[in-house]
């Protein structure tokens, strides 16, 4: 088997795991949580199909509603984020022949490029999740509010997984 | 047909995207409304193993605080068993009782299921918990479920080893109390928010009542019985209707930290629930097929703005 896939999928695991039985759990000052799971979609190389990353973020998403008892609102926010990810990834640097085939880490990028990258990723996710869920634009003032508490969270979480990965990385 | 062929490698990602929304919304649609599957939950075999592995290597950590609580409760029981016990020595020696024979042959109505919390969210407008019992443990949908403080929600989804339950802190499931020691029946429905505060509504204008009183169950279902504690009145806020007023209550339950439940078993249950569900015009056959599919080792019960 492709080692980056058994890579991908470890990583895919261990996450989904993470945010289950972990990260689901911390809810700070009932509004903040983190979604660490999404590093699985936001780390996936830009050359890589997009009916590949769509399966793997929707697989991802539906894993997290089985556990969390929210059917379809992982798997849907993470389907239209796998779809987002290339014009979110553009928006912030040229498509070029590097960049073209690049996994979007803070080594490739650079701290400014990839936390921007990130944030805007976090944001959307957060937003779509918490949109989905509550389904109700009466509270869209909560929704707000959760969805900026809880990008802000997930980019820290996600930037501390991504440093501990790229330095092991560095180790091996 | 090459061409369609080309049309379709063309815009496969479209294709692919678009099967992925339509799965994940009939998954939102009809997931939210009525769980079709025990699989679509987090009482299906695998997410329930998960949550039990974990919940063994994790369950220490909170020993502490559960041990004084269950303290707290034990010493409360003892106090008020011996009260009884000097009250029934009382009674009898100043009534002799001719009945007393009759009524010590009398089964108790309500039993109880110990069961292990493996899984718990507070944070979702519509919460559920995981519990490490299943139909093979005597759990049925529909019925209570308490812990130490009070009445903390309704058996919605069973496995043979793990159910679902629904928690007192889902919008959409509503639950008949009273305030204690009056007959005033109101409607206890959490709104989201602070997983420490719900609301009792359709409370008559007339009702007496005072800050700190006792909600408490109604008795008027099968899942609970009469006078369980669920929360203390607050104060009064602005209801929808004027005809009515609405309580905010803090419910005695700490819904962050459940760890130890009692699933309710009433022994009248099953045939009070059949009694209301029979057609008038039904015959004997057709009972006899509601009472087997009431019995069937995995089954899903609706949780649409549901009340008990």
């Amino acid at each position: 088997m492709d080692k980056d896939f058994l890579i991908n999928l470890t990583i895919a695991i261990v996450l989904v795991l993470t945010q289950v039985l972990i990260c689901n759990h911390i809810f700070i000052f009932n509004v903040a949580m983190a979604f660490v799971f999404i590093y699985v979609i936001i780390r996936m190389p830009m050359d890589m199909k997009t009916d590949a990353l769509l399966t793997w973020a929707f697989l991802c998403g539906l894993l997290v509603d089985l556990f969390s008892d929210t059917p379809g609102v992982n798997s849907l926010a993470c389907t239209i984020l796998a779809m987002l990810k290339g014009p979110c990834m553009y928006a912030y640097v040229p498509r070029d022949d590097r960049t073209k085939s690049i996994a979007p880490s803070i080594r490739e990028l650079g701290f400014a490029v990839y936390g921007k990258y990130l944030l805007t990723m976090s944001g959307i996710y957060c937003f779509l999740a918490f949109t989905i869920e509550y389904f109700n634009f009466a509270d869209i003032k909560e929704i707000i509010i959760m969805t900026v508490s809880s990008a802000i969270l997930t980019f820290l979480v996600i930037l501390g997984i991504d440093s501990l990965i790229v330095s092991n990385e560095k180790r091996l | 047909m090459r061409n369609l062929l080309n049309f379709i490698v063309r815009y496969s990602k479209w294709f692919v995207f678009t099967l992925y929304v339509l799965i994940s919304l009939i998954l939102l649609v009809s997931g939210s409304s009525y769980p079709r599957s025990v699989y679509l939950t987090s009482a299906n075999v695998v997410t329930g193993s998960v949550f039990k592995g974990w919940s063994q290597m994790t369950g220490y950590f909170h020993l502490r605080d559960i041990n004084e609580s269950l303290q707290a409760s034990n010493a409360a029981l003892q106090n008020e068993v011996l009260n009884l016990q000097n009250e029934i020595a009382r009674y009898r020696t100043l009534i002799p009782d001719s009945m007393a024979k009759d009524l010590e042959l009398q089964p108790d109505r309500f039993g109880y299921v110990s069961a292990a919390v493996v899984n718990n969210n507070t944070r979702h407008p519509k919460n559920y918990f995981t519990i490490d019992r299943g139909s093979l443990d005597g759990i049925r949908t529909g019925m209570g479920v308490v812990d130490q403080s009070g009445v903390v929600g309704i058996v919605n989804v069973i496995g043979n080893h793990i159910s679902r339950v629904i928690s007192v802190l889902n919008e959409s499931q509503l639950f008949s109390v009273k305030v204690k020691g009056t007959t005033f029946i109101g409607t206890l429905m959490w709104k989201g928010g602070d997983p420490s505060v719900a609301y009792v509504e359709e409370i008559p204008r007339h009702a007496a009542y005072n800050i700190g009183d006792t909600i408490v169950t109604s008795g008027n279902s099968t899942a609970f019985p009469e006078g369980l504690p669920i929360g203390v009145i607050l104060n009064k806020v602005r209801g929808r209707d004027d005809s009515f007023i609405t309580l905010k209550v803090k419910l005695t339950s700490d819904f962050k930290a459940l760890s130890t439940v009692r699933v309710i078993t009433d022994i009248y249950k099953s045939e009070i629930d059949s009694l209301a569900n029979i057609p008038v015009d039904k015959t004997p056959v057709d009972r006899k097929k509601t009472a087997k599919s009431a019995n069937t080792s995995t089954s899903v019960s609706h949780d649409t703005t549901s009340g008990v």
